[in-house]
């Protein structure tokens, strides 16, 4: 019985102090020495948590980054190459834009080909193309670009040649003056020029002017331009004027070329 | 396995020099690589492995060089005679300058050969300034480079034979247990 009352009266003193704290705005004092003491731990605690779970999530969205960056580093590098690629391309396109022209304007039958290696020694200029015997290749056959003459096939294997570049020493293309129609000798230099030899001082020959194929050495097909007058030395003991010439083909770039196969002898007067 | 060494070395040589070195702007009046090679074959190799080798090479660059066949076959020959000779008197051993120097005669031995030529053929005035040049530059890049070109073949032919010697030690004793 007394447990009961004792029990009711609890509950009784229970409500009424709720009652009254729930009116009041603040406790008494005891809470803010409570959260003063208590809220630096939780500071702590709830901080060292963020803290740890940011590093959590940083670490995975790092490494979510890095697996990303490796792909687009991948995709990056594989669109340069490509862009290189398609770049090569195009270039390889317009030169060989160029050599379709120019082929559409030789009647002869020709054959393209591609330069493979150069020359070992500084001396002898010389280059090597992928056509050779089987593709109707002969010694002597005129090797020529759109900008002009390149020079001729002097050895031939199965499947490769040997071409003699205008600039080698031992090259020699007969050529007129475009312009005065005075003929010569063009020479190689052994050097990136060539010089024009037997062009008497009576004949009018100019800086700029350009130099065509004869067509009279038998290799050529007349009317090929070869290159442009660059100096012209005046000498007064010689009957002869020594005049430097700079070929049009760029020989430091020549890449692809065609093969002249079938030089019409009767063709040639007709040529301008 | 020392023919295999010297086909490949020879084979990377010649591609390096005709394919890849004349559109390298620096290094497109640079000299002939073969030359520190056959003076490699000169100073450490024996005659009857090393000369037949020599010649070949040298008919090799003469089919793909422009100038007179046997121009290379010649100058190859002369300067393998020539620094055999020269190692009579001097002691080479590994000295660097000397090697240095020994390959610096040989690019200005062989660009003589090839000089001559050119001036049997009358070469004019003008190009002799040229060819000066072109002389010195691979007579300086010889004295630089040179020595190098020859410690990387000699290392490159030791660590062949040791790697051949290990296979066939070991092709022998499995052989044996088989057996």
């Amino acid at each position: 019985m007394v447990l009961i009352v004792g029990f009711i009266v609890l509950i009784a003193v229970n409500i009424i102090g709720l009652s009254v704290t729930s009116r009041r705005s603040s406790a008494f004092g005891i809470e803010r020495i409570a959260i003063s003491a208590i809220a630096p731990f939780q500071e702590l605690v709830t901080r060292s948590l963020r803290f740890s779970r940011d590093i959590w999530r940083q670490y995975f969205y790092l490494v979510t980054v890095a697996r990303e960056n490796y792909v687009l580093m991948n995709q990056l590098s594989q669109a340069v190459e490509n862009k290189n690629q398609w770049h090569e391309t195009e270039l390889a396109n317009v030169r060989l834009r160029d050599l379709i022209d120019f082929q559409r304007n030789i009647s002869e039958r020709v054959v393209a080909a591609e330069v493979i290696g150069r020359d070992p020694s500084a001396w002898f200029k010389t280059v090597i193309i992928d056509k050779g015997e089987a593709d109707g290749l002969t010694r002597g056959l005129p090797v020529v670009i759109a900008q002009g003459i390149v020079g001729q096939v002097i050895e031939v294997s199965k499947h490769y040649s040997k071409v003699m570049l205008i600039v080698d020493s031992n090259s020699a293309v007969d050529s007129l003056v475009q312009r005065s129609r005075a003929r010569g000798v063009i020479k190689g230099e052994a050097t990136d020029q060539c010089r024009l030899d037997y062009v008497l001082r009576k004949n009018d020959v100019r800086i700029g002017d350009t130099l065509v194929s004869s067509g009279l050495d038998g290799v050529y097909p007349k009317g090929l331009r070869i290159g442009y007058v660059s100096q012209v030395i005046e000498h007064d003991a010689d009957i002869f004027h020594e005049v430097i010439i700079t070929p049009f083909v760029d020989f430091e770039k020549l890449e692809e070329v065609l093969v002249i196969l079938e030089v019409r002898k009767q063709d040639w007067a007709s040529r301008p | 396995m020392s023919y295999f060494f010297y086909i490949s070395a020879c084979l990377f040589l010649v591609i390096l020099q005709t394919t890849i070195m004349p559109y390298l702007p620096l290094l497109d009046k640079f000299y002939d690589l073969l030359i520190p090679f056959i003076i490699y074959l000169s100073l450490s190799r024996p005659v009857r492995e090393s000369l037949p080798f020599i010649l070949f090479l040298g008919f090799i660059m003469d089919n793909l060089s422009g100038g007179p066949f046997g121009l290379y076959l010649t100058t190859y020959f002369w300067l393998y005679v020539g620094v055999k000779g020269i190692t009579r008197f001097i002691q080479v051993g590994n000295r660097l300058v000397i090697i240095a120097f020994i390959v610096a005669g040989g690019v200005l031995f062989e660009n003589l050969i090839l000089l001559g030529a050119f001036a049997i053929a009358g070469s004019r005035q003008q190009f002799a300034g040229d060819a000066i040049e072109i002389v010195a530059v691979q007579i300086l890049w010889a004295i630089f480079t040179g020595s190098l070109f020859l410690l990387f073949f000699r290392n490159a032919q030791s660590r062949l034979g040791a790697a051949f010697k290990g296979i066939y030690a070991r092709t022998r004793e499995q052989d044996k247990l088989t057996d």
